[in-house]
Formats: C-alpha cells, sequence, structure tokens
C-alpha cells in the first residue's frame, strides 16, 4: 500500500465502558481550557424496559475526507492535513464561526483565546509515531489508531464479521470514524 | 405498539455549542439587515438612474445632470450603511487581529470568502455613484482629485449604475446565501433564502427612500414597495412550504421557526414570526400602502415604512436564532 497517511480511528464500543480517561488524557495533552473539551463520552440507551440495550462511546472531530469545516472556511484555516485529518491553522483563523455552524458533529468551539478549536488526532503524536493521547490511555482498548491506507491485521481482524458503521455517514462527508456497535454484543 | 426509548448522556460541555448552537448573536442578524439595505438601495438607486424616468419611474432631473432628492440620498445612503454593518461583522469576529486572512486568500466553495470579496467590490463603485449623482454640490467645494474623478467619469453614470446594480443584487443575495450553505443547520439550509433576504432589502430599502423622498416622489417608492411586499410575500410562501414539505430535517427546522415555543426575548418564534413579521411587516404594510394608492388618505403614512423596516430586521434575528436553537443535522 501507499507511503501516505491517512488517519483514523476504530471504536469499538462494546469494550467501553464510558470511563472518561479518553477525555482527561486530551485535556492534560492540549491543555484545554476549563470547560470545554474536544472529546467526550456519550451513552446511549434505546429499547423497552427492561429490554434495553446500551452503548457508550467516546467521541470527537470525525476527520472527514470531504470535511464541511474546510469547504466553508474562507481563510484557508481549516485544511486537510497530508496524514488525512483535518487541521485548523491558528494563524490564519478569523473566529468567524463559520466552521462551528458547517459542521454536522457539532465536534468544535471557540478557544477562549479567539481561534476555533477541535481535535487535531494529537498530530504533534502522530508526527513523532506516536497515538492519540486518548488511545495512549484506554485501558479498555477500545480506541485504536489505525492508518485507512494500509490497516493493521489487528484492526480489519476487530471489525471482520461486526456490524460497524459511521456516524452521519448520508451527510456525505466521508468521515474516518469507524464504530464497532454495541450490538455486536452476545445478548444485545 | 410499544414505543422504544432513546436516552442520550453526553459529557460534552463547550459553552455556545451545547445545548445548542449559540455563536452568532446581535451582531450577525444587523448585519445581514443592514448588508441588504444596502444592496436594495443600490440596486433602486441604480435603476432609477438606467431607467431615465421612463415608464414614469426614474428620477427628476435637478439641474446639471443631478437627480432628485430620493436618489441622491439613497446613494450616499448605501455605502455607509454597509459600512456599518461591515463593523458589527467585525465586531463578531472572536479572533480580530486575523480579520487581514480573508483577502489574502480566495476560497472558492467558502460562500463567505466570496462574500468578504464582493463587499470590497461595492465600495468604490457605490461610492462613484454617490459622487456622480452629487456633482453639483461636489463641484462648489472644488477639491482637485475629486473635480478630476468627475469630469473623468460622468459621462458614463448608465454604466456605472448598471454595473451598481448587479452588485447591489450580489450584496442582497450573499446576506442569504451565507446561511444557506450550511445544510448542517436545516432551517437554513434552502436555496431560496437568497432570493428572500434579496427582495426583503429591496422592499426595505423602497421604506427607507419612501421616508425620506419629498412628497412629490413618495409615491414611486410606495409603488416600488408595495411591489416589492407581494414579491416578499410570493417567496416567503415557497421558503415555509419547500421547509414543511421536506424531509424531517427540514419540516422540523420550518415548524421549529412557524410554530415553534422557544422564545426571543420573552416571546415565542410562533408569535414573532406570524403576529410580527408576517402581519405588522408584510401584510399590514402592504395593505395600508395599497390604501394610499387608490387614493383614501391615511392619517400617519409613514407608519407602512416604518413596519417594513422593523419586519426586515426582524426576519433577520428570526431566521439567524432559530436556525441555531434547532437542532443539528441528524
Amino acid at each position: 500500500m501507499a507511503d501516505k497517511k491517512n488517519y483514523g480511528m476504530v471504536i469499538d464500543t462494546r469494550v467501553c465502558v464510558g470511563c472518561s480517561a479518553c477525555v482527561y488524557a486530551c485535556k492534560s495533552e492540549n491543555s484545554i481550557p476549563e470547560g470545554y473539551c474536544r472529546d467526550w463520552v456519550v451513552q446511549e440507551t434505546n429499547g423497552t424496559y427492561p429490554k434495553l440495550s446500551m452503548e457508550n462511546r467516546s467521541e470527537r472531530c470525525q476527520h472527514c475526507a470531504k470535511a464541511p469545516c474546510v469547504i466553508y472556511c474562507p481563510t484557508g484555516a481549516s485544511h486537510y492535513s497530508k496524514d488525512g485529518t483535518v487541521q485548523i491553522n491558528r494563524s490564519r483563523c478569523t473566529g468567524c464561526k463559520a466552521c462551528l455552524a458547517a459542521c454536522p458533529y457539532d465536534a468544535r468551539y471557540v478557544h477562549p483565546e479567539g481561534f476555533a478549536d477541535k481535535c487535531s488526532l494529537c498530530k504533534h503524536r502522530l508526527d513523532k509515531g506516536l497515538e492519540t493521547a486518548c488511545a495512549s490511555v484506554c485501558p479498555t482498548t477500545s480506541l485504536n489508531l489505525v492508518d485507512l491506507n494500509n490497516p493493521e491485521e489487528k484492526a480489519l481482524n476487530m471489525m471482520n464479521g461486526k456490524e460497524v458503521y459511521r456516524q452521519k455517514e448520508h451527510a456525505g462527508t466521508n468521515p474516518s470514524l469507524y464504530w464497532i456497535s454495541a450490538r455486536n454484543k452476545p445478548g444485545a | 405498539m410499544t414505543e422504544t426509548t432513546t436516552e442520550i448522556i453526553s459529557t460534552k460541555m463547550n459553552p455556545n455549542v451545547i445545548p445548542h448552537l449559540h455563536i452568532w448573536e446581535w451582531h450577525i442578524p444587523l448585519y445581514l439587515f443592514l448588508g441588504g439595505l444596502a444592496g436594495g438601495l443600490l440596486i433602486i438607486t441604480a435603476v432609477m438612474i438606467v431607467l431615465k424616468r421612463h415608464f414614469g419611474i426614474g428620477p427628476r432631473d435637478e439641474g446639471e445632470g443631478c437627480p432628485c432628492l430620493a436618489v441622491r440620498f439613497g446613494s450616499i445612503l448605501a455605502p455607509v450603511l454597509l459600512a456599518i454593518g461591515m463593523l458589527f461583522l467585525f465586531l463578531d469576529l472572536a479572533n480580530k487581529f486575523y480579520v487581514w486572512a480573508f483577502y489574502t486568500t480566495i476560497q472558492p466553495t467558502s460562500p463567505m470568502s466570496a462574500g468578504s470579496w464582493i463587499l470590497i467590490a461595492f465600495f468604490p463603485m457605490a461610492v462613484l455613484q454617490a459622487m456622480l449623482v452629487n456633482k453639483k454640490f461636489l463641484r462648489d467645494k472644488n477639491i482637485g482629485i475629486i473635480n478630476k474623478l468627475i469630469d473623468w467619469t460622468e459621462n458614463h453614470l448608465t454604466l456605472v449604475a448598471l454595473l451598481n446594480a448587479h452588485i447591489g443584487i450580489g450584496i442582497g443575495i450573499y446576506t442569504g446565501i451565507m446561511l444557506s450553505f450550511f445544510y448542517a443547520r436545516p432551517l437554513w439550509s434552502s436555496s431560496i433564502l437568497g432570493m428572500l433576504f434579496l427582495i426583503s432589502g429591496i422592499s426595505s430599502a423602497a421604506a427607507l427612500m419612501l421616508l425620506f423622498a419629498p412628497n412629490h416622489e413618495k409615491p414611486i417608492y410606495s409603488k416600488i414597495d408595495t411591489n416589492a411586499l407581494w414579491i416578499e410575500m410570493v417567496v416567503l410562501g415557497l421558503f415555509v412550504l419547500g421547509g414543511i414539505t421536506g424531509p424531517a430535517n427540514s419540516s422540523g427546522a420550518m415548524m421549529h421557526l412557524i410554530a415553534g415555543d422557544h422564545q426571543m426575548a420573552g416571546i415565542s418564534y410562533m408569535l414573532w414570526f406570524w403576529g410580527g413579521f408576517v402581519a405588522l411587516g408584510l401584510l399590514i404594510p402592504m395593505f395600508l400602502e395599497f390604501l394610499e394608492a387608490v387614493g383614501v388618505h391615511i392619517r400617519f403614512p409613514l407608519v407602512a415604512p416604518v413596519l417594513v423596516l422593523m419586519g426586515g430586521l426582524l426576519l433577520r434575528f428570526l431566521i439567524v436564532f432559530a436556525g441555531q436553537t434547532y437542532h443539528t443535522f441528524m
């Protein structure tokens, strides 16, 4: 496969316990200001009592291949990086907030210092060959960094034969996060 | 059938994103209103100049090629109002020192990039028109460079006006298109929003000109305003119908606007929309101006244009706020 990277994540919601370690790892790694977050934990419960099913998942920017924020950004501050992630150039961001309105995942916020901010998939760590802060602390290996151009066997095996979805695919964003549904759990 | 329930608990807490988007407050609706008004003024004054009083509309010549007061004053107001609007746009930026970044690039897929360049293109042409229609007074001031500019361009006023009519339409449509490209916000995601804001800008501009036009010129602007209000009713109807007949995202968002109990300044969207905008901002002024046109004298003839202007402002506030308080594209 190509040398060109295209980073994404495979997130196994079957094993996520919603501990929020990923959230705190991100806050500390990226110095997120108090009251803000680049990733967050969602607990979704579906069904009719007593037959309920629950899915925990750690959500963040989807690093879309066709990202509405990049399409709309008037200055080119939001851009695609060579490694397949979506990044923000702070020295070109006017704080016009168009990207916040454009994002169908509401993954962005305005940093108190004035620029738009969101998950960078820990680009500074990827560049050093490390995995993201959230994936590195995940105690149940629910979070897995993958190179979608050259996925490791582990990631492929994990998804093989399972119900895997991507969020709001019908928005046409071609997101880079793959979710192994909690419906794959026995008895669900 | 038993209904299944869905409960979602999230730890996301980013301010102005959760519980719903709240990124644009009063600055943006006010800018959209002033931008639409400036575009409308430029369109009306330019078309008046081009038409040269054919078909009974157009400026009366007041000597030395200077048209009547309403066109002269309207031409001056257009760039002034747009400059005030752009000030609010600037105030809304969270990273004000980086405003230059708009003007070091052209992003073909970003309506806001196109808009920021149209805003700049507007000024030289609009100011030139304002100077040419007021040349009688500028010549008295006898400023060298301005005299030269007028000498150089005064025979091409029609061409300047023709170009300005198009720039005015560009500005008017842009204020709506800026919002309508955000498909993540279902209420804004309607391609007719650009036309709605354009025609609302024209009706507001006609109302403003009606306010300051001398009495013998008022019927012209009243006529333009009534016609613009008619077209605005049709476009608004299409906007609403397009929403409620659309898929869940669009219909839900439209119902949130026209029948929603979410409040703006203590009054529900539903009441603002039907009572404030449709009744007070469109139907009543249209009826009052119709009465005036058929010769029934109204005791307070200025009520109609003031209502139209307030309706135009209210429309921007409603669309910008209701678009944000409705949930994101699902």
